[in-house]
């Protein structure tokens, strides 16, 4: 099952620039884990060694924002990556 | 106090809106907004705010205009390099709306000033390029019960929601902690010129919205924006229970300046590299047996070309790998101009290493200096 997913600007070094990529995955985690074997490293840059989301990284299934990574992803969907910026 | 007939002239244009009208603009007249940050986001919005009669308009900033700014930072024209910024944006402001007060502060904000500067206005507009001052101001402006009309930038996206005291989330609900070196920043990976004027234009609406009371701010809404693809979303974010500084058991209860990673360890302890000295040092066999050389640029700049035997960790994945550096060889850490190498010094020392080293000038030197045909990638 593939859905969207959008790349943060501080993340698109990891997807050749691209804003928008496709990944595979019924949950959260299986998307991010389908976005690790095409993108290598771009999974730490969101979650911890815990498995936990990182403070300055916010994910969004949709609108609804992701608490658990066990969080049901569907064809379809759009997964939203926020990644906090500090330029002014 | 009244409208004269040369304001009513002024502000035609809003007097003519009856959602604004004459009450609207007399509001306006009478508040007194604070633009933190005379930079890409404080440029439009307090062009905007002064043009809108805003009356009293506070700007923030400590730098002098440079060449490199004027790209972006519409406040300033060729004649103001050099100038002190907030002396230069008050004539700007002045002479184009001579009806307003501008107040210049000149200063870095802090712990110990942030509340005394904050105090004297109604509503605060964040547009520093600091995210330890993003931070400090938020706190001061949930402290103080200040409305906050946040915004920041990087290469093509930025991002903007707004803070009502007692209605919606803060800034630290969006993003609870963030360290500089993880995430974008600017001077390093570039921004389209434009794209503050965007987010700087969304800042002063929210500030005219919320002085005048017409319209709904974003408030528990984060926008973001990319220009590349023309594209607003509009994602919504709620007040955390457990916020440090707006949850139920705040853990900040006054400002506190975030710790510089710089202040935090020894930069003594750091081996700065020339060009040549790092070509040296590789080119001994014995001398290479001991080093690690460690890139901590971005992947795509990595794959354009890197030192043979480099390996890639950018610096945002740093922290949390040090543990693969633990050896007996020191790691040499390299970047393009040797700023995100520095960190990363700054990072291992911190993390417990003894004496790391890194390639002063970066790259650009090693291109500049040793080998004149290594393509170092843009930033």
């Amino acid at each position: 099952m593939s859905c969207t997913v959008r790349i943060p600007s501080p993340l698109r070094s990891y997807t050749a620039g691209a804003a928008t990529v496709a990944a595979d995955g019924g949950t959260v985690e299986e998307v991010l884990a389908s976005l690790e074997r095409r993108f290598a490293g771009i999974r730490f840059r969101m979650v911890d060694e815990q498995a936990r989301i990182r403070p300055h990284i916010r994910l969004y299934v949709n609108t609804e924002e992701v608490r658990q990574l066990s969080q049901p992803v569907g064809a379809r969907d759009v997964v939203h990556v926020i990644c906090a910026l500090s330029g002014g | 106090m009244p409208l004269s007939a040369s304001e009513q002239s002024r502000y035609h244009r809003h007097l003519a809106l009856p959602e604004l009208g004459k009450d609207g603009q007399e509001r306006l007249q009478a508040a007194r907004v604070l633009v933190i940050g005379a930079g890409g986001l404080g440029s439009p919005a307090a062009l905007y705010l002064a043009a809108a009669g805003v009356g009293t308009l506070g700007l923030v900033d400590c730098d002098r205009v440079e060449l490199s700014n004027l790209q972006r930072q519409v406040l300033f024209d060729t004649a103001a390099v050099g100038r002190l910024k907030t002396e230069a944006a008050r004539e700007r402001l002045l002479a184009l709306n001579p009806e307003i007060s501008v107040i210049a502060h000149t200063l870095t904000l802090r712990a110990e000033n942030v509340l005394e500067v904050l105090r004297g206005y109604d509503l605060v507009l964040d547009g520093t390029d600091r995210l330890a001052t993003r931070y400090l101001v938020n706190d001061a402006c949930v402290l103080l019960g200040k409305p906050l009309v946040s915004a920041a930038i990087h290469r093509f996206e930025g991002h903007a929601m707004t803070y009502l005291p007692g209605r919606g989330p803060c800034y630290r609900c969006l993003f609870p902690a963030a360290e500089e070196g993880v995430v974008g920043n600017c001077a390093e990976a570039g921004v389209l010129g434009v794209l503050p004027g965007v987010l700087g234009a969304i800042q002063a609406t929210e500030a005219i919205k919320i002085v005048t009371g017409v319209g709904e701010p974003i408030v528990g809404r984060l926008v973001t924006y990319d220009a590349l693809e023309l594209r607003f979303v509009e994602l919504p974010v709620t007040h955390r229970a457990d916020c440090a500084v707006c949850g139920e058991h705040p853990t900040i209860t006054a400002p506190r300046d975030a710790e510089e990673l710089c202040d935090t360890v020894n930069l003594d302890h750091i081996r700065r590299l020339t060009a040549l000295a790092l070509q040296d040092l590789l080119a001994s066999e014995r001398d290479s047996a001991g080093l690690v050389l460690v890139d901590v640029r971005e992947p795509q700049e990595f794959n354009t070309r890197h030192l043979q035997g480099a390996r890639n960790i950018p610096l945002a994945d740093l922290t949390h790998r040090l543990d693969e550096l633990v050896g007996e060889r020191t790691p040499v850490f390299v970047c393009r101009s040797g700023r995100r190498s520095l960190m990363a010094c700054a990072l291992a020392l911190r993390g417990g290493m003894a004496a790391p080293a890194h390639l002063e000038g970066g790259l650009l030197a090693w291109a500049a200096d040793v080998d004149p045909a290594f393509e170092v990638a843009a930033g």
